[in-house]
């Protein structure tokens, strides 16, 4: 395959899966067994309330309009995918620059939106995607210096050599990842063990796999530990307590004997 | 004098120095990706992420708590990214040696495994809700993607081609760097010698009103600074008991210049 088309390729299947996994998540807007995506709803209702629009039809209507560019971008490129794979290049190119402009023109939109709603960090993020867009299309017609180069996987000594490193190196890391996912599952639900850290206060670390059965079970497990004890008050450590990536959650726990 | 010329590096000239740079910024990347898969959690030296716990938690959100999910799907990343590795690797041992056209092809495999590794990521952000992700996950594509038309289209771009550097603007600019250095460690030290105790040291209460105080804790306080400030508050008044901590979000403070500061709210005992 030449290698101009293969990064082609790779572009194509990019954007399809992110449009696909965008129209779904418009489509599942709320949690199931599956599927979690965004509550684009919620969050698009919240935003025009925060303007004075409080009847939900703005956002319904906002969000439909939305979803419809998606789709059709979403179309493009699954045809521009099609094209390429059928070797209709010239075809191909064109539903990919429809979908491209359809892109570009959607994260202008959202990109309007986030000023008027002053959400600065989505701004950000509208931006990066489009400027990806704009250069996904460069790189989609202009990716390599020659049409004619080949990429061949013949299977040469040190291909053999990579691939029996990248084989030995796999394996390694996976047994070591197993070992770890074997020795820290219990994590998820087994009680934290509890640290006196001033008299009548203490102090868990809750661990990464830690959730709200964790929490659950670490104060049972403590009361049961400590009859004597009645828990005043909990309190969560804030993240600026935390040691940066190292500590996922503390707690505190206040106490005072039992009348 | 000022015609004369300083050469500092002649081995090394811009565009070959550009493409080392790329590849040894693709091997370190994936090199650290497959370590800190390797090594799990954090250890003495190396925290990393404890991609484990992350990628085991978002499954269990769709409703497989079950950890060979998680592994599973850990282990096709991890193939993915070594291969990545291997394929840079294979790069870079090639461009070394000056086989070009080789070293292209190790380097494009490299970046197509690259390329699929974010689109599968991405893949996984939009099924897992995870935007943020998403963002840097796209940008982490994109990043590849460049890389991969900078590393053949190099040889195209006017670059300059020595780095030379005139006797007098060279003793000009190390006379600069060096005063600027001095200053500016002798300013860290200062201020590790003056404030690294505030990273343990206990903070004093302030009364606000009859039984609610303030505590606010300098940008260094860990874990043991809240904790010494309990126990202090406790000594200081042995007549009151806690009912209540509240931490003051960040509304409350001063954009960028208030650390932690916490309510406390007491009664008698």
């Amino acid at each position: 395959m030449k290698e101009k088309k293969l990064i082609q390729y790779l572009i194509l299947i990019h954007w399809t899966f992110f449009y696909a996994t965008t129209v779904i998540d418009k489509i599942v807007p709320d949690v199931y067994p599956l599927w979690v995506g965004a509550d684009f709803y919620t969050l698009f209702i919240k935003f025009f309330a925060s303007l004075g629009l409080t009847d939900p039809i703005f956002a319904t209507i906002a969000l439909a309009g939305i979803s419809f560019i998606e789709i059709v971008a979403f179309v493009c490129f699954l045809f521009s995918l099609f094209s390429l794979y059928k070797g209709k290049d010239k075809i191909s190119e064109q539903w990919f620059y429809r979908g491209i402009a359809f892109s570009v023109l959607l994260f202008s939109f959202f990109s309007i939106g986030d000023q008027v709603f002053g959400d600065r960090f989505a701004l950000l993020e509208h931006g990066i995607f489009w400027i990806i867009l704009v250069v996904s299309w460069v790189v989609y017609k202009y990716n390599s210096l020659t049409e004619e180069i080949i990429i061949k996987f013949s299977l040469s000594k040190d291909i053999k050599i990579g691939l029996v490193v990248g084989i030995l190196l796999t394996l390694i890391t996976s047994v070591s990842l197993l070992d770890f996912s074997k020795s820290t599952f219990a994590n998820k639900t087994q009680p934290v063990q509890s640290e006196e850290v001033v008299e009548g206060v203490y102090k868990f670390d809750i661990p990464f796999l830690g959730d709200k059965f964790t929490m659950e079970n670490t104060i049972k497990a403590f009361e049961e530990k400590h009859p004597d004890l009645k828990v005043n008050y909990i309190y969560t450590g804030p993240d600026e307590l935390n040691s940066k990536k190292k500590t996922h959650m503390l707690l505190y726990v206040f106490t005072e004997k039992q009348n | 004098m000022g015609n004369k010329k300083l050469d500092i590096s002649n081995k090394l000239i811009g565009k070959d120095l550009i493409k080392y740079f790329i590849l040894i910024y693709w091997i370190f990347f994936w090199l650290l990706n497959v370590v800190d898969k390797a090594v799990g959690a954090a250890h003495f030296l190396f925290v990393g992420k404890d991609r484990f716990a992350q990628i085991e938690r978002f499954f269990d959100s769709l409703g497989f708590g079950e950890p060979i999910i998680a592994n599973i799907a850990l282990i096709i990343t991890v193939g993915l990214e070594t291969f990545a590795l291997v394929f840079f690797c294979g790069a870079l041992y090639h461009f070394a040696k000056k086989n070009i056209n080789a070293s292209s092809s190790w380097f494009f495999i490299g970046i197509a495994l690259t390329l699929i590794t974010f689109t599968y990521f991405s893949v996984g952000d939009q099924v897992f809700g995870d935007h943020f992700e998403l963002l840097e996950h796209g940008l982490f594509w994109f990043i590849g993607l460049l890389s991969w038309i900078i590393f053949i289209r190099v040889d195209k771009i006017q670059i300059f081609d020595n780095f030379s550097i005139g006797k007098k603007q060279f003793i000009a600019s190390t006379v600069f760097i060096v005063s600027i250095t001095t200053i500016t460690t002798f300013a860290i030290f200062w201020h590790n010698h003056t404030s690294f105790v505030e990273r343990t040291q206990a903070v004093e209460a302030v009364k606000i009103t009859e039984n609610k105080y303030k505590i606010q804790f300098p940008f260094l306080a860990g874990s043991k600074a809240f904790e010494n400030s309990i126990a202090k508050f406790k000594t200081d008044n042995p007549t009151e008991n806690i009912n209540y901590i509240y931490t003051a979000p960040a509304q409350l403070r001063l954009a960028e210049s208030d650390g932690l500061i916490i309510y406390i709210q007491t009664k008698k005992k």
